[in-house]
């Protein structure tokens, strides 16, 4: 075998000028698909963070009928003010919420949003926790004002410290109306948000209401992949509720985000298929070069298989180097925008369908490693042809040219 | 006597050129006993590459049947012939062809390590044969820094390095003067003496005068086959 390889490498320099340009060729299309990679998953965990942040949670835990009629009557009370034994170390953070759709007054305008009752101290697992408030924050459950959107605050003419009125249905059945002054404006990614949400304090909504229900609990956990034993806990925890995961009742972007995996494959596909393309020539080129002296080697006895794996060889060196060097580039590709890509300049149109407006790039190591490995079998697969060019020419015919 | 090396019994070999049929033998009967040294000689195009190609399993007979050290050529596939080819036979070629990226010593391993020969007695062996044949100061050296009769050299190193029955060399002289061809020859006497088999296909007088019998072929037929008297 050692020899096999010394034969190989020795037989890859005796081109070095088309070689060489192969090599540069594999590492600049690896190293493009791993760049293209990191951004799609950007884009792609952006679309999760949103979606997730959007106050789904990873997994949700709601009342039955709740999805169909978000009404106060499709509630539960959570007894303990302790979630329900989860695996260790999963979970992230978890709110409870009351969120009913109510009618919001200013003196000017009138809007249909949802209310949403929060403790604030536990919304560091959604957006409204990190967002950017003009005035101030819920300052806890209790606190009898409310957070609006900056786009609901311009749509009613309001500001921060002036008085809006919120109409909603308690659980009798009844409408309670009740007057609020505006802690603060938040800003979100989209417009949408903004103009939906009404953040109050949770027990000043259940006071207002005349309950001690809530019709959300939301999870968040570590990692996307502890979404379904995080849902299936949950779901021993609450029998009687229902219990779904943002992929569940987020449907449109867990589409994109499949979407989006194909898309890494199409890439990947579209990308190495040409590359392939180049390389079966190169080693159709360099087998050709050395029909005759193959077909001495086989003359001498060495057996077709023995062939196939010196060309296979050759290929398989050919694609480590050129899948390495190429890796390497797209790793310092992936450091020099790894604090983001700032999209302000378009973010007109993607704050619109609620994606940030920095594109953070995301580098998944399984992703390198699956370019890799699969750049490595397309040079195995790729060397099959030109092998059987070869060999199907008898020695006696090589040796004659 | 012993069993024969080489037994060809009614072998015939027919080519199509531009779908002219070409008879480059019809009915060749021929026997090779251990211990010899045959020179096939004859014109050009009378068949001799043809013989020997078809005694080495490098090429199949049209009709007639073909065994070697035993074995029925006939029935064999061609990865099993391969495999012959690689433990039985030897083979020096017309052009000395020798593998260019690899040294003299590399190139001798390489058919040992085919056959699966460890490392540390391929090495052993390839330097003894190529010591024997005065390649000792060569062993590194690739075959573009040797002279024509150093590769030849090289080759026959390689074909006798795992003691085949057989050694088959076509024109092995065709590409060196006869101060090399000579010394080549005193080689495979020497060899022949130590008791290898070898046939040769040639057209060069020199090279004949060394056989010990000398197989005349005309239009693919055997024409004459003396034994010559060793001196
Ligand atoms: N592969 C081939 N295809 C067609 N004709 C061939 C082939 N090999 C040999 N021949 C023909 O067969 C005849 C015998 O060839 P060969 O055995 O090479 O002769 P020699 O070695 O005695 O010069 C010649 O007429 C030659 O042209
Ligand atoms: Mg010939």
């Amino acid at each position: 075998m050692k020899l096999l390889f010394q034969l190989s490498i020795r037989n890859l320099c005796r081109n070095k000028r088309r070689n060489a340009m192969l090599l540069v060729a594999i590492a600049v299309a690896v190293a493009g698909v791993n760049a293209t990679n990191t951004l799609l998953r950007g884009y792609q965990y952006d679309m999760l963070e949103s979606a997730i942040n959007n106050l789904t949670g990873h997994v949700k835990v709601m009342a039955e009928g709740y999805v169909d009629d978000p009404n106060v009557k499709h509630s539960f009370e959570l007894s303990s003010e302790q979630l329900p034994q989860l695996p260790e170390g999963m979970v992230v953070g978890w709110a409870d919420r009351l969120r009913i759709p109510a009618v919001i007054m200013s003196e000017r305008e009138t809007r249909g949003i949802e209310l949403v009752g929060v403790d604030p101290a536990k919304e560091d697992i959604s957006f409204i926790g990190e967002a950017e408030i003009e005035g101030e924050f819920l300052q806890g459950a209790d606190d009898g004002r409310v957070l609006v959107g900056k786009e609901l605050a311009r749509q009613l003419q309001t500001s921060v410290g002036r008085r809006l009125v919120l109409i909603a249905q308690g659980a009798d059945g009844l409408n309670r109306e009740r007057g609020y002054r505006i802690a603060g404006t938040f800003d979100a990614d989209g417009t949408g948000l903004e103009k939906n949400y009404v953040f109050v304090g949770l027990s000043s909504l259940q006071a207002l209401l005349e309950t001690q229900a809530i019709t959300e609990l939301s999870v968040r956990v570590d990692r996307e992949e502890q979404r379904l034993p995080a849902k299936s806990a949950l779901r021993a925890a609450f029998p009687e509720l229902q219990v779904k995961d943002w992929r569940e009742l987020d449907p449109q972007v867990a589409e994109m985000f499949k979407f989006a995996d194909a898309s890494l494959f199409i890439w990947f596909f579209l990308m190495m298929g040409a590359l392939t393309f180049g390389l079966v020539n190169s080693l159709i080129a360099a087998v050709m070069e050395r029909v005759k002296e193959l077909g001495m080697m086989r003359a001498l006895g060495m057996q077709n298989s023995t062939v196939l794996v010196q060309v296979v060889l050759e290929s398989i060196i050919l694609m480590t180097v050129g899948v390495v060097s190429g890796t390497c580039v797209s790793l310092l590709i992936y450091w020099s925008i790894a604090d983001g890509i700032d999209l302000s300049a378009y973010a007109e149109g993607a704050e619109m369908v609620g994606v940030s407006s920095v594109l953070q790039p995301v580098l998944l190591s399984e992703d390198v490693f699956l370019v890799a490995i699969m750049s490595i079998i397309l040079g195995i697969l790729a060397s099959f042809y030109p092998a059987w060019r070869v060999i199907k020419i008898r020695p006696l015919d090589a040796l004659r040219r | 006597m012993t069993d024969p090396v080489v037994v060809c019994r009614g072998v015939s070999r027919t080519y199509q050129q531009e779908s002219v049929p070409v008879h480059a033998l019809s009915q060749v009967d021929f026997t090779v006993y251990p211990g010899e040294f045959v020179s096939l000689s004859g014109p050009s195009g009378s068949g001799k590459s043809t013989l020997l190609n078809i005694v080495g399993g490098l090429d199949r007979p049209d009709e007639g049947s073909v065994s070697v050290d035993g074995v029925d050529l006939g029935e064999l596939s061609e990865s099993k012939l391969a495999e012959l080819r690689l433990h039985k036979l030897g083979f020096v070629f017309q052009a000395y062809n020798l593998i260019p990226v690899l040294s003299a010593l590399e190139n001798v391993e390489f058919i040992m390590q085919l056959q699966g020969v460890s490392p540390v007695e391929r090495a052993e062996r390839a330097t003894a044969v190529l010591d024997r044949l005065g390649l000792a100061d060569m062993l590194h050296r690739r075959p573009g820094e040797l002279s024509g009769g150093q590769q030849q050299r090289v080759a026959v190193a390689r074909a006798i390095v795992s003691e085949p029955v057989l050694l088959l060399a076509d024109e092995p002289s065709a590409n060196l003067d006869s101060s090399t061809t000579k010394d080549l020859l005193e080689l495979l006497k020497q060899l022949n003496e130590e008791g290898m088999t070898i046939v040769t296909a040639t057209h060069d007088t020199m090279v004949m005068s060394y056989a010990l019998r000398q197989v005349h072929l005309r239009d693919g037929q055997i024409e004459h086959d003396d034994q010559v008297q060793s001196a």
